[in-house]
C-alpha cells in the first residue's frame, strides 16, 4: 500500500480531567478526501487542531507525508499541511490587506517571488489580483473564505485540514466554495480531511468518513456504504435520521 | 374571519451610507401572521432579520423605518409610545436569537436570569413563586434535571441546553408572538430536532404566532405552515409548507439546486445565477 498522506494512531487528547479524543486511529490516502462527522464536543475539531500543533497535551502518533508531528520542526511541517477554519471573519487580520495575508506564510518561510505567487493564488481561487489591496471588511464571507484557502495553499501543502469550511456561509456561497475545493483538489492533487456536522456536505465531498461520538470513533464508512445505508452502528442511523429532517 | 395577529404593509427600512445617501435594506415588505408558524427565508442581507426586529421595535437608532401598516393584535405599532412598545417586548412579544453564548448573561446563573425575566413582567410575583415557575418551564423544555440546570452558569451548558434555556426565558411569560431568528443554526442536527419539537408544541398548545427566520429553506418548509422567500429586501415568493418542489421563482429554485444532498450526484453543484430583475421588481 502507498504511504498515507495522513496517519493518526492511538491519538488521545486530554484537557485537564476531560478526554476530548480517546484512542482514535485513521489514515488518509494520497488524493483522498476524508470526512470527520459528529456532534459538537465529539472531538473531531480537536483532532485537526492536534495535527496542526495547536493542542499541547496529546499522546499517540501523528504522521503527515511520513513526517512525525512530534519530531518535525513546525516550519518544515507547515509546508506539508495547512488548515482552513470555520469562521472566515475571524481567520484574517482585520488590518492587513488581502495580499499581505496571503503572502505572510511565504515571507515567514523566506520563499522568493512571494508577490507573484500571491497574484497567482488570487487567480487560482477565483478572486483575481485586484483583491490584493483590499481589506477583509471589504469582502463578503465567501470571498474571505476563498482568501483563507489561498493563504492555506501558499506553501503548496499536499494536505488541507478543513474545519467546517462552509457552515458560516449562505447555501448559495457554500456551493461555490465546495466546487472550488473540489477543483483545487483535482488540479493540485490535494488530500482533504474535512470536519463537518453536515452529512450532505460530507457525502458530497468525501470518499470516506469517520463518525465520532463522545471522543471515540463510532465507525468508518465509505461514501457508498453511507449512500446504501449500509451502517453498522445505531448512533450513525440516528445521526442520519436527524440529518434527513 | 378573525383579525390576524400581525399585519405589516409596505415596510421599508433604510440605513444612511457614508456618502450621505440611503441604502434600502427592506423594500416594501407586506404580510400577515395568524396563530401559525411562518417561515422567513433568504440569504444574509436579504432583510429577514430586520423585518422581525422592526416588529419588535429594536432596530438601531440610525435606521429609517416607515410602513403603511405595522400592527400587532389591535395595537398600531407606528403610533404606540415607546413605553407601550417596551411593555410588549418580553411580555406579549419575544425573540430568540441564534447563539445562546451571546444572549445570556455570562456572570449570572441561568435560573436567576429566568426569574428576573418573570419578575420584570410582574413585580408582585414572589421570588419563590418565580423560582417554581422557572423550574416548571425548564422541565417543559425537556431538561431532565431543572434544579441542577437552574444553578449553572451559561458557560457550563452545552449549546443545545443554552438554547433551551433561552427559549424557556422567552416563553415563560406566554407571549402571543415569538420571533425566532436562526434558533437552531448553531445546534447539532440531533439537538435541532428537540428544539423544533419544543417550538412546535408551544405554537400548538399555547396558540402562539411564530415567525421562524432562517437561511435553511428545506428545514423551514418542513417545519412551518407558510414560507416567505426574501431576496434583496423584498418578498419574492410565498410557499405553502412542504411544497418546495412547486417553487416558481428562479431565486427559490436556484437556492434549492445549489444544496448538496446525501444521495445526490457528485458533479459540480449548481451556482446561483443572480438576475438583476429579481431585485428591481417593485
Amino acid at each position: 500500500m502507498t504511504r498515507p498522506i495522513l496517519s493518526v494512531e492511538n491519538l488521545t487528547v486530554r484537557f485537564g480531567a476531560t478526554t476530548a479524543v480517546d484512542n482514535v486511529s485513521f489514515a488518509v490516502a494520497p488524493g483522498e478526501s476524508f470526512g470527520l462527522v459528529g456532534e459538537s464536543g465529539s472531538g473531531k475539531s480537536t483532532i485537526l487542531r492536534t495535527i496542526m500543533g495547536l493542542v499541547g497535551d496529546w499522546s499517540g502518533t501523528v504522521q503527515v507525508d511520513g513526517l512525525e508531528a512530534a519530531k518535525t520542526p513546525r516550519r518544515q511541517f507547515a509546508q506539508h499541511v495547512q488548515m482552513v477554519f470555520q469562521d472566515p471573519y475571524a481567520s484574517l487580520h482585520p488590518r492587513h490587506q488581502i495580499g499581505r495575508a496571503i503572502a505572510e506564510p511565504m515571507r515567514i518561510h523566506g520563499l522568493p517571488n512571494a508577490e507573484a505567487r500571491t497574484m497567482e493564488l488570487l487567480d487560482l481561487i477565483g478572486l483575481g489580483s485586484k483583491f490584493a489591496y483590499r481589506y477583509p471588511h471589504e469582502l463578503s464571507g465567501g470571498q474571505r473564505q476563498r482568501v483563507a484557502i489561498a493563504r492555506a495553499l501558499a506553501l503548496s501543502p499536499k494536505l488541507l485540514l478543513l474545519d467546517e469550511p462552509t457552515s458560516a456561509l449562505d447555501v448559495s456561497i457554500q456551493a461555490e466554495i465546495l466546487n472550488l475545493l473540489n477543483r483545487l483538489r483535482q488540479e493540485l492533487g490535494l488530500s482533504f480531511a474535512i470536519v463537518s456536522h453536515n452529512l450532505a456536505v460530507v457525502s458530497y465531498m468525501c470518499d470516506r468518513l469517520m463518525v465520532m461520538q463522545h471522543a471515540k470513533v463510532v465507525e468508518t464508512l465509505t461514501r457508498e456504504q453511507l449512500r446504501n445505508r449500509d451502517l453498522n452502528e445505531a448512533y450513525t442511523r440516528d445521526f442520519l435520521a436527524a440529518s434527513a429532517l | 374571519m378573525t383579525r390576524p395577529l400581525v399585519e405589516i404593509q409596505n415596510l421599508r427600512i433604510a440605513f444612511p451610507t457614508e456618502d450621505g445617501s440611503l441604502h434600502e435594506a427592506v423594500r416594501g415588505v407586506s404580510f400577515t401572521l395568524g396563530r401559525e408558524k411562518l417561515g422567513m427565508v433568504g440569504e444574509s442581507g436579504s432583510g429577514k432579520s430586520l423585518s422581525g426586529r422592526a416588529l419588535l421595535g429594536v432596530l438601531p437608532d440610525y435606521a429609517r423605518m416607515q410602513a403603511d401598516v405595522l400592527r400587532f393584535d389591535d395595537i398600531d405599532l407606528l403610533e404606540a409610545p415607546r413605553g407601550t412598545r417596551r411593555k410588549l417586548r418580553g411580555g406579549r412579544m419575544g425573540m430568540i436569537l441564534q447563539d445562546p453564548k451571546f444572549s445570556l448573561n455570562p456572570v449570572m446563573r441561568v435560573g436567576e436570569q429566568i426569574v428576573e425575566a418573570i419578575r420584570i413582567g410582574d413585580r408582585r410575583i414572589s421570588r419563590d413563586a418565580a423560582r417554581r415557575t422557572t423550574l416548571d418551564i425548564l422541565a417543559t423544555m425537556h431538561i431532565r434535571d431543572p434544579e441542577q440546570v437552574f444553578d449553572r452558569y451559561p458557560h457550563e451548558l452545552s449549546g443545545g441546553m443554552g438554547q433551551r434555556v433561552m427559549i424557556a426565558m422567552m416563553v415563560v411569560r406566554e407571549p402571543d408572538l415569538l420571533i425566532a431568528d436562526e434558533p437552531t443554526s448553531a445546534l447539532d442536527v440531533t439537538v435541532q430536532l428537540q428544539v423544533l419539537s419544543i417550538l412546535d408544541e408551544l405554537v400548538t398548545r399555547r396558540q402562539m404566532g411564530l415567525i421562524f427566520i432562517s437561511h435553511d429553506l428545506q428545514l423551514v418548509s418542513r417545519f412551518c405552515d407558510r414560507v416567505l422567500v426574501m431576496y434583496a429586501g423584498q418578498i419574492v415568493e410565498t410557499l405553502v409548507a412542504g411544497r418546495l418542489n412547486e417553487a416558481r421563482h428562479p431565486y427559490t429554485r436556484g437556492l434549492l439546486a445549489c444544496l448538496p444532498t446525501i444521495d445526490g450526484p457528485l458533479e459540480p453543484l449548481a451556482i446561483l445565477q443572480r438576475q438583476a430583475d429579481w431585485a428591481t421588481q417593485l
